[in-house]
């Protein structure tokens, strides 16, 4: 069945339900959204991840019709939307703060859209019930908001828009509000919630974890740009920025200098002076140009005793702290002889059950796990 | 328990304390001249002993109760003209303006009420009168032969009454508008609403504290204003105070005075009561 399935998707691509080009948004002392293009298959749950002030927000606001582009056009499903106003889009947005309205109850707040389309009052008390039915809220209609938990309130933010059959759901992270705890479940209950709708998300988050675990295709945002879109796993394996290196996922980020070069392998010395061997990326570097290497903590090999097989890096290197924190507790190791430091997942098996501060580590990795970008003065502001 | 209510009798005797200028001005300007005007109004001057006499006169005497419901009826429109005018301004000033110029629109109307009353109202008869600015500039325009008089009309004391409880309106629903998130509004707009009914599902019940705590403020103020009618309505205005003030002053009718006033206080209470039945808010909902 799954391979069928499969097949079916790759056969006919799905139509695109979203298209940007060149959008562009100036304020008056800067710009917020620059030459920014994508377009959005029907059906996919897209993310733009990015720092706060990137101009994700300004984004999703144009998407939703409150602010218009500078230039550039936008189309859903083929027709520019620039000149309809947001009460016309077939466009719903979950709010930050999901903007429920307090003064009315439930089973109102869902059947306002409806109420606004003239649909007959039976066939909005029977969409809302089934709505409210699939978000697994069935009994909550005669409910004040007040009285709802904040995974309540999510639920019902999303059968607002849901209740409508939009073609694209904007959602301003709406998840920022919550704890950890329910944060974690509501990333699984959205996804959960896109797949059964068959509804195009689009998704606005600073959080990594919320959209590797969410989405069919992210896109990294900074300063206004797309420095790379591709899925989950491209942006954590193959990322093409060292901002998208350092913003997805963790890593060891060293700077350093070009000693020597064979092909695409280059050996550079690190400031704190370790040595290494990663993979150019983004181009071609000269001899002594500065760059940033990017190892990820769970791409190191980790053992106590001198390991067999022999990797392109290798350092000898004692603890310097543990930092506990259950299945991804890390370990913060110093290279001997020269200082540098690096940072490793600790490998949950029993030989490292009794690790402690100062013992000795061996830590390997091969060439193609370090990679090479030219270096980023911007990821150094961030850092100190 | 016991080492609860020690620590906590500090407090309450500084609370007390806090609340005795309150208690002290209720007591001796609110409570006791009311108990005292009650008195008034059911003793007999010259016998003694007890009387309805005087509120069988209100009841008798037409004048007196049509007078008393025209002030009401009156009160109850400058109310709602009232709002009418200053939820838009509030609007405005609250949510369509940001930053320096919020500040500056709200202090305009707040600049005119650092004049006394009286020479605002002497300023609009000077505006209004027959030889006054707007019937000479309108005879110098040639719209008119003669001078008209504006003065001394239901609708000059109309305008009177409004213009001087803007302010009354437009504060407590700027506070209430400030408070709505626009993130309501664009919600509203988002999932298909139009201006009209966004403001009437989302921003009316949302304001509704702050309207009906404006209107009570602005029916009392009109209901006992005296200065305004009295000026702006001349001899006919037959305002019910300019009643209370004639028996009291020039008829030296004490009790006949008393017994309006407690009339006019019990007509403000009943309609303050009737208009919160009407919309549903409950008296420490609106003042809180």
């Amino acid at each position: 069945m799954g391979i069928i399935f499969l097949s079916d998707d790759i056969m006919q691509t799905p139509p695109i339900d979203l298209a940007c080009e060149n959008i562009c948004k100036h304020f008056a002392q800067f710009t917020a959204v620059n030459d920014v293009s994508f377009t959005i298959p029907k059906g996919s749950f897209f993310s733009i991840l990015g720092p706060s002030g990137c101009g994700k927000t300004t984004l999703l606001r144009m998407l939703a019709g409150f602010e218009s582009p500078s230039t550039g056009d936008i189309k859903i499903k083929q027709t520019s939307v620039l000149n309809v106003p947001p009460n016309k889009r077939p466009v719903n947005m979950v709010f930050q703060h999901l903007a429920l309205f307090p003064t009315m109850d439930v089973a109102q707040n869902v059947g306002y859209g409806l109420r606004r389309q003239g649909v007959a009052k039976a066939e909005i008390a029977e969409r809302v019930a089934a709505v409210l039915q699939r978000v697994g809220l069935p009994d909550s209609g005669k409910k004040q908001v007040s009285q709802l938990s904040g995974g309540q309130r999510q639920r019902i933010a999303l059968a607002r828009c849901l209740v409508l059959n939009p073609t694209l759901l904007l959602l301003d992270e709406p998840l920022g509000a919550l704890d950890l705890k329910l944060r974690e479940q509501m990333k699984i209950e959205l996804k959960q919630l896109q797949k059964e709708f068959g509804t195009t998300f689009v998704y606005i988050t600073h959080d990594q974890s919320e959209a590797l675990v969410m989405s069919d295709q992210i896109a990294v945002m900074n300063h206004g740009k797309f420095e790379q879109v591709g899925t989950p796993h491209e942006l954590y394996y193959e990322p093409k920025t060292a901002f998208v290196a350092s913003f997805v996922g963790d890593s060891n980020r060293w700077s350093g200098r070009v000693t020597q070069q064979t092909g695409e392998t280059l050996q550079v010395t690190t400031k704190d002076g370790l040595t290494l061997q990663g993979v150019a990326q983004g181009g071609t570097f000269d001899d002594a140009s500065e760059v940033d290497i990017f190892v990820r903590p769970e791409a190191i090999h980790v053992s106590r005793l001198v390991p067999q097989i022999r990797l392109d890096n290798q350092l000898e290197c004692t603890v310097n702290n543990i930092l506990f924190d259950g299945a991804k507790s890390q370990i913060i190791a110093i290279e001997e002889k020269s200082g540098g430091r690096i940072m490793v997942a600790m490998p949950q098996t029993a030989d490292f059950k009794d690790l402690k501060i100062t013992d000795t580590l061996y830590l390997t990795f091969s060439t193609e796990q370090a990679l090479c970008f030219s270096h980023s003065q911007e990821l150094d502001d961030v850092d100190h | 328990m016991s080492t609860i209510s020690r620590s906590r009798s500090p407090i309450k005797l500084g609370m007390w304390l806090l609340l005795a200028p309150l208690c002290l001005w209720l007591l001796l300007l609110i409570i006791l001249p009311h108990l005292e005007l009650l008195t008034y109004s059911l003793s007999a001057p010259d016998e003694g002993g007890f009387t309805f006499e005087f509120y069988g006169e209100f009841f008798g005497e037409s004048l007196y109760w049509r007078t008393f419901l025209r002030t009401a009826v009156m009160s109850i429109l400058a109310t709602i003209l009232t709002l009418l005018i200053g939820f838009p301004v509030a609007f405005f000033i609250a949510k369509m303006i940001k930053g320096r110029s919020k500040g500056i629109l709200f202090a305009m109307c707040l600049i005119p009420f650092w004049v006394s009353e009286l020479v605002r109202t002497f300023g609009w008869m000077i505006l209004l009168r027959e030889s006054g600015v707007i019937s000479t500039a309108l005879q110098w325009l040639g719209f008119i032969d003669s001078g008209v008089e504006l003065l001394y009309t239901d609708a000059t004391i109309m305008l009177g009454l409004v213009y001087s409880a803007m302010l009354f309106m437009v504060v407590p629903l700027v506070s209430t508008l400030d408070s709505l998130d626009d993130s309501y509004i664009e919600a509203g707009y988002d999932l298909g609403g139009n201006n009209w009914n966004i403001l009437r599902e989302i921003v009316i019940p949302h304001a509704m504290p702050g309207i009906v705590s404006g209107c009570i403020i602005v029916f009392m103020l009109s209901l006992g204003n005296y200065l305004t009618p009295v000026l702006l309505g001349g001899k006919d205005s037959l305002w019910f105070t300019e009643q209370i003030y004639t028996q009291f002053i020039t008829r030296f009718n004490w009790e006949q005075g008393s017994a309006f006033g407690i009339l006019l206080l019990i007509l403000s209470s009943l309609i303050v009561w009737l208009g919160l039945k009407v919309t549903g808010q409950s008296f420490t909902k609106t003042m809180g």
